[in-house]
């Protein structure tokens, strides 16, 4: 444990912090620093980094290389020029990053925060911020600091925070100060109690574990545990309280969530890993291939010697090892523009260009926030067209967290129409209800009027068990209650009450206020039994106003269904109508209710007492137990369908994707029906998929032959259930203790991968972030092919580290996700796009690109090597110097630039409409090693025709080196620019302009470099003179070059000519396919049992305890008393007092 | 109103072709219908040059002749001994058939490397664009020729040096008495290298200019006396000189020696007896190298050159075959069999 030593007392100043052991601790202050570069350092260290490329080491040694007089077969200026401007590119791209790094690190820094500073709050910014600074919260700031919660201007030093952040959670949390802190401080709240504070702080080193925190509390002689709850982490945001008090005890890198980061992670592509051993590749056969030259060079040149009595007339060392090993280095230069300097900054030039239209394309704009797409790392864009594997968060990606009550079903009648969009439900006439603020989203006039004329007592009862049963908490706003609420699904269920007259105005330990229709009652709470993910369902017992108790239950139906009377009403019309709403993809909820005789509660109440008051381990099943009596004998009264609202566009793109090959898992830290349900509506799962869970995957997986069984099991399965359906689906359901499982069984990975495959989705459920890191570890392990994981929140950073290609979504907040992200979109069908129509042309034009670049770089360099048959191994090179220099950069960059930007096979529409199109970069069809080898090989052809061509011309004839060497040169040009317009399937006016210039550029350039002008001015680096001259005039070169041209492309126009042939017939089918657009809605067959209940609560336990302690509950409720007094009915004083003074009073437990 | 709105959609990228990729383009759609006729267009293309430049090639009359001396029987043989100085030898031939003019004669040097590279480096393009800076000092490249007892070697280097330094002199034999074919050797290096890339310095005389330099070791006379004669034609701007130091490609080649376009034989080399009398001075069996001479006229395609001809027959054809395969592959997936 590091011990913080925390001095407050009498330090006229701010209170100084004092390090008592500082292992672990690095770091003080709270400055954020994720920028590398000074201007000092600038030059030095992206020199040093981009030497550490090995492309960039090779030239650097080549231009050493060239400055060697006795061995420089082209001079140095030739590589060094490519090579300072490839540098300062990338130099100046890594400035232009590191100053946008820091100039966000700045916008955090000096986010505002208040700092007690000599008996006051001064206004500071979150880079002043140190360890032992006490530090007041705004309401709804974020948190600066990992803080310890002194005390808050709400009762019980309660205050409430947004988590969403950091685990993606969006219900608010409970944090709550010690008493002891909390009895000291807010005696008289003021800055002085605070400055007075001089606690001892223990706590342990910093670490990343969000959920756990240790420490110990010595103040005034007094020590107290600390744990979790009294902790106020980094980005987490404060809401529903004025004012909290902390003092920070981590800073900076040692808070939780920047623990949590994780380590940046360079992340490459697999095309360019592919290509990089290529080039590996490339390198070692160009040393080989010296080493065969030198060595024939040695030969050659002992021959020589032997032959040559009398002064050699060539010039030879006196030492053919020494010859051979001149020649050796020789031709390594020589060969060097084999190995593609432009190739790496060109690379990255295609990257931005591609990331630039993922922003500006206009289909991924939202435009209610103003946001277009954002590629974040500009390195990855091909590996969008590769992807395998979709990995996604739930909440915020897959759905809205947004709970809309759509439907329900009242004695045997369904209300409401799921058929109709949410957003054009008929809004009805709510305008006598002075509560109603909107958001109900079912048109129910019916329900109204019974309601209303107080025909139905059941419908009445049903709204009465949806105010009463909840464990919601109500602020008062603006003369309304604003409610807050655990879970979603409660908020918008006591939401509908509300909408439909039946408000719950306000909570007490004892009592809930409800105003019924306009009327106020007040029902006192006897008991609540709360919703854990055991039991499914929760109660209330009650005390109506007018007396007789009652239980109102709800929960999931399979828990209530069981606990009914018998022959309830009503049960096989609501049990029609949870299927319904099942294939409706709704979530239900079954609601019930039973009078409870006043002397059983007593019964029951005095063993719920003493069962309580046990301190054993028995404790739980007897209270468990209890909980079950009390729930029997129900009345079903109806059923609740909500909608969780999935983002727009969501079953599409999941079906699109399936279509593309995708395999979409889900990995969510919700509940297993939560997310089966979700995966249900979005289209993940059909009705005729198969789940399987652990219990039966660890079978499978334990068997000798996981396979065999597994595809038993699905086979016999599918028989049982649908004989017709021949594609047998299955899915998996996993929670997190069971994924824990395969981290001790390791060799289960592999098999488990291996079953996944075949499976139609994977769902992952309360899996921590660490988990869902795993995961993706682990498909990344097992499969060779692309993950990538979508998410929103902080709890999804680590996997959107963990995947070849992270997406952070950008939610109301954004946030940590996307700042980790590589890409940034603003809606989950965006993805459509981003894989199926950028990631896809990326992958091609990159494709495209790294093959022509490796063919046209190899291509016309290996033609020394046969040169070196013809001229005694001598490194002599074929070309002009300039042409050389010029070739790569000039001659045929801009054309192959031009596919690499804007090259389309299929436009885009297209690209969406046949998503099978995609599985063509999954399957690597076109960056595969064979296929870039098959391209190295026709570079090698095309060397040897570009050579031998010429060679055969101009055998024993009056010809010299110069000419040979101009059409040789020409040749290469011609047959880059063949290939280029063999490859562009896309003419932009800006591609036919490219090739053009290109063509154009290299007699232009060709006629310069061997001018006069040039010749007087440098007669040595100019020397060829009055070549182009002749030669651009001579029938014999440009017949010799248009052979060697055409030959040189001949196998590839012989196989375009074959592709076209034989594809006619297969495109004509692909076009042919008529296609439907993706419905939305299932087609769930009839006959399919598929009720999803479920509801949806944070994990662990619910906030029941803290309502029935009471400790929750305060009187922001000034308006209160005189709603209540003004009502019609008489109410109860004991609850009006309890509302006015809670705070001092209901504090007891 | 538009105003605001624009400013609260700052970050909408632009709605333009080019920022949504939908540029206008061409897409050429290809088929079967274009490939297979494309090919056999491209094909017959081929073949229709072949056949022209094979025909051209075939009409174009050569008279090559091997002087290396090599076997005993040659009449050169008795020059092949390295000790011999001045030798001179003979070689008669015939000619059938008039060759028409203008008629090349070309010196030929097989096995011969003239584009390794350390010989191709080693000469100075400052000194033989008449810089007097380097005719003191010659260029590092010139190694191991640049100096010759500390004193300098002008024209320095090893293409230098090796300057091909056989002569010829033709005569036609009529009724025994020899008659001189008169040789035009003007204009036989490229008008570049005579006029801008070697420049004799401007010193006059010439012989000044090349004080205190020595002649490079091969050679039998300085530079300034290549062709005392005439002025324009001697030193640096000598035309067998500048033919020399044009480097071969390869090590089989020819350079041009003299035309054959004065007097008598405007029209061409009669058919008759010829002596063609050889100043044999430069060394070639010591590497197996041979010598030859070769009488050529030409055509628009320059020399004899039946390679080019046959080649572009050869691919031709290739495209037609091509093409045919094509077509059989095409009909097969056109029409394929039933079921």
């Amino acid at each position: 444990m590091t011990r913080l030593h925390h001095l407050a007392a009498s330090a006229p100043q701010r209170p100084q912090t004092e390090l008592a052991n500082d292992a672990g601790l690095t770091q003080t202050d709270n400055v954020l620093r994720s920028h590398k570069y000074s201007p000092l350092t600038f030059l030095p260290l992206t020199l040093f980094e981009q030497f550490q490329r090995v492309a960039n080491l090779y030239f650097l040694l080549m231009v050493v290389l060239q400055c060697v007089p006795a061995i420089s077969a082209i001079p140095w200026y030739i590589t060094i020029i490519p090579l300072t401007i490839v540098l300062s590119v990338r130099g100046v791209k890594d400035l232009a990053n590191d100053m946008a790094r820091r100039r966000s690190d700045a916008k955090i820094n000096s986010r505002p925060c208040d700092v007690l500073i000599s008996q006051r709050f001064n206004k500071g910014q979150w880079r002043d911020l140190h360890v032992g600074d006490v530090v007041r919260i705004h309401k709804d700031q974020v948190i600066p600091a990992d803080l310890l919660l002194l005390c808050s201007s709400e009762p019980h030093s309660l205050c409430y925070v947004e988590t969403a952040d950091i685990d993606g959670e969006t219900n608010l949390k409970f944090r709550q100060a010690l008493s002891a802190t909390h009895d000291e401080l807010t005696s008289q709240p003021s800055e002085e109690t605070l400055a007075a504070f001089n606690g001892v702080v223990f706590c342990e080193e910093p670490n990343n574990r969000l959920y756990v925190f240790r420490g110990q509390l010595h103040w005034r002689g007094e020590s107290s545990l600390l744990e979790n709850e009294h902790v106020l982490l980094r980005g987490t945001v404060l809401r529903n309280t004025e004012f909290a008090y902390g003092v920070a005890i981590y800073t900076g890198a040692d808070t939780k969530i920047m623990r949590n980061c994780g380590k940046l992670r360079v992340k490459r592509t697999r095309t360019e890993r592919v290509f990089n051993r290529v080039v590996i590749g490339i390198v070692l056969c160009v040393l080989l291939t010296a080493l065969f030259l030198a060595i024939g060079a040695g030969v050659f040149s002992s021959w020589v010697m032997s032959h040559t009595e009398d002064a050699s007339l060539l010039v030879v060392d006196d030492n053919p090892a020494y010859t051979g090993f001149l020649i050796f280095w020789s031709y390594i230069i020589l060969l060097s523009p084999a190995m593609p300097i432009a190739l790496y900054i060109s690379f990255e030039v295609i990257h931005s260009v591609h990331s630039l239209f993922i922003g500006w394309d206009m289909d991924m704009y939202w435009q209610p926030a103003d946001r277009p797409a954002q590629a974040r790392n500009t390195s990855l864009n091909e590996e969008l067209g590769q992807v395998g594997y979709l990995l996604s968060d739930k909440t915020g990606t897959l759905t809205q967290n947004h709970l809309l009550f759509r439907q329900c079903c009242i004695a045997g009648e369904i209300y409401g129409d799921p058929s109709v969009r949410a957003e054009d439900t008929e809004p009805m006439d709510l305008s006598w209800n002075p509560f109603s603020r909107g958001g109900l989203f079912m048109s129910a006039p019916g329900l109204l009027e019974k309601l209303r004329g107080q025909q139905c007592p059941l419908s009445r009862q049903f709204l009465r068990a949806l105010c009463l049963c909840h464990t919601v908490t109500a602020e008062w706003k603006e003369e309304a209650p604003v409610y807050q609420a655990a879970s979603p699904d409660e908020e918008a269920l006591v939401g509908a009450a509300r909408e439909l007259g039946w408000v719950f105005l306000s909570r007490t330990r004892d009592f809930i206020v409800v105003s019924e229709l306009g009327v106020t009652r007040q029902y006192q709470l006897l008991a609540l039994l709360d919703f854990t993910s055991k039991r499914r369902r929760m109660s209330v017992l009650v005390r109506e106003p007018e007396g007789g108790l009652k239980l109102y239950c709800k929960g999931a139906d399979i828990v209530i269904l069981e606990r009914l009377q018998k022959d309830s009403p009503y049960q096989e019309e609501i049990e029609r109508a949870l299927e319904l709403f099942a294939q409706a993809c709704l979530r239900t909820l079954c609601i019930a209710v039973r009078s409870v005789p006043e002397e059983s509660w007593e019964l029951w109440s005095k063993t719920q007492a003493q069962a309580a008051a046990m301190a054993t381990v028995d404790r739980d099943t007897l209270l468990e137990k209890l909980h079950d009596q009390m729930e029997r004998e129900l009345q079903l009264i109806g059923v609740t369908a909500i909608e969780d609202r999935l983002q727009e566009g969501v079953p599409e793109t999941i079906a699109l994707l399936q279509q593309a090959g995708l395999k979409v898992w889900v990995l969510t830290g919700d509940k297993k029906e939560t997310a089966v349900n979700i995966g249900y509506s979005c289209k993940l799962l059909d009705a005729e998929t198969r789940l399987v869970e652990w219990q039966e995957l660890r079978q499978i997986l334990q068997s000798p032959d996981p396979e065999v069984i597994f595809f038993k099991a699905r086979q016999t399965e599918l028989w049982a259930v649908d004989k017709q359906s021949a594609g047998a689906k299955t899915a998996v359901v996993l929670t997190g203790p069971e994924l824990a499982e395969f981290e001790q069984r390791p060799e289960w990975g592999a098999s488990f991968m291996s079953l996944a495959e075949q499976c139609q989705s994977v769902l992952c459920c309360r899996v921590t972030p660490g988990q869902k890191a795993d995961i993706i570890t682990l498909v990344r392990k097992h499969t060779r092919a692309v993950t990538m994981s979508i998410g929103d929140g902080a709890n999804d950073v680590n996997m959107i580290k963990t995947a070849h290609v992270g997406v952070g979504l950008e939610g109301v907040e954004g946030g940590q996700a996307v700042q980790n992200a590589d890409f940034a979109l603003s809606q989950f069908r965006f993805l459509q796009r981003l894989l199926l129509v950028h990631g896809r042309w990326s992958y091609r034009r990159i494709s495209f690109f790294l093959l022509y670049f490796l063919f046209k770089t190899c291509g016309f360099a290996l033609v020394h090597i046969w040169f070196g048959f013809f001229n005694g191994f001598s490194a002599q090179s074929l070309y002009e110097n300039w042409f050389i220099a010029f070739y790569t950069v000039f001659y045929t960059a801009a054309p192959i630039m031009c596919v690499a930007f804007f090259e389309q096979d299929v436009n885009a529409d297209s690209s969406l409409r046949w998503p099978e199109l995609y599985k063509s970069g999954q399957r690597q069809e076109l960056s595969s090693p064979l296929v870039l080898c098959s391209s190295l090989l026709y570079a090698v052809y095309t060397s040897l025709v570009l050579f031998f061509i010429p060679l055969g011309v101009y055998y024993d004839t009056a010809y010299d080196y110069q000419t040979m060497a101009v059409t040789v040169a020409m040749a290469a040009t011609f047959t880059a620019t063949v290939e280029i317009a063999l490859l562009t399937r896309y003419w932009t006016k800006f591609n036919v302009a490219a090739v053009c210039v290109s063509v154009v550029l290299f007699f232009i350039s060709t006629r310069i470099s061997q001018s006069t002008f040039l010749f007087q001015k440098s007669p040595v680096d100019y020397f060829f003179i009055g070549v182009s001259d002749k030669a651009f005039i001579d029938p014999l070169v440009w017949l010799a070059a248009l052979l060697a041209t055409w030959t040189a492309v001949l196998p590839s126009v012989t196989a375009l000519a074959l592709n076209v042939i034989l594809t006619v017939h297969d495109k004509h089918k692909v076009h042919s396919v008529s296609r439907q657009p993706v419905e939305l809605r299932s087609k769930l067959k009839r006959g399919t049992s598929l009720r999803r209940s479920s509801y949806a609560l944070s994990q662990g336990a619910g906030p029941g305890r803290l309502i029935t302690s009471g400790t929750c509950i305060h009187s922001t409720v000034p308006t209160l008393d005189e709603k209540v007094a003004s009502s019609n009915y008489p109410t109860d004083s004991r609850g009006q007092i309890h509302i006015k003074t809670n705070n001092h009073v209901t504090n007891g437990t | 109103m538009v105003k605001q709105e624009e400013q609260l959609l700052a970050d909408r990228p632009d709605n333009t072709a080019f920022t949504q990729q939908r540029l206008p383009a061409w897409q050429p759609m290809l088929s079967a219908g274009i490939v297979i006729p494309g090919f056999v267009l491209i094909g017959l293309a081929f073949i229709g040059i072949g056949v022209a430049l094979f025909v051209t090639s075939q009409s174009i009359q050569v008279l090559e002749m091997d002087y290396t001396g090599r076997e005993t029987t040659s009449g050169c043989f008795k020059c092949t001994d390295p000790d011999t100085k001045n030798c001179v030898c003979q070689l008669d031939f015939d000619i059938d058939t008039l060759i028409k003019g203008p008629v090349f004669f070309y010196y030929g040097l097989s096995n011969y490397f003239q584009n390794y590279r350390r010989y191709g480096v080693s000469k100075d393009d400052t000194q033989l664009s008449g810089d007097l800076d380097n005719f003191i000092n010659p260029s590092d490249t010139c190694s191991p020729y640049d100096t010759d007892n500390d004193k300098p070697i002008v024209p320095c280097g090893s293409i230098a040096n090796s300057m091909f330094n056989d002569t010829f002199v033709l005569h036609q034999l009529i009724n025994g008495t020899k008659k001189l074919v008169p040789f035009d050797g003007k204009g036989i290096a490229w008008w570049t290298d005579y006029n801008v890339k070697y420049r004799n310095p401007g010193v006059k005389p010439l012989k000044d200019a090349f004080k205190d330099t020595v002649k490079p070791p091969f050679w039998p006379k300085p530079a300034y006396e290549l062709d005392p004669s005439d002025p324009n034609n001697n030193g640096f701007i000598n035309q067998d000189f500048l033919v020399w130091m044009r480097r071969a490609a390869l090590s089989d080649f020819r350079k041009l020696y003299r035309r054959i376009a004065r007097g008598d034989y405007t029209q061409g080399l009669p058919a008759g007896n010829y002596s063609l009398e050889i100043h044999y001075n430069y060394p070639v069996l010591s590497f197996n190298g041979r010598k030859k001479v070769v009488f050529s006229n030409v055509s628009w395609m320059g020399g004899q050159n039946e390679f080019l001809g046959i080649a572009y027959l050869v691919v031709g054809s290739m495209c037609i075959i091509m093409s045919i395969v094509m077509l059989i592959v095409y009909a097969k997936f056109k029409f394929p069999e039933e079921d």
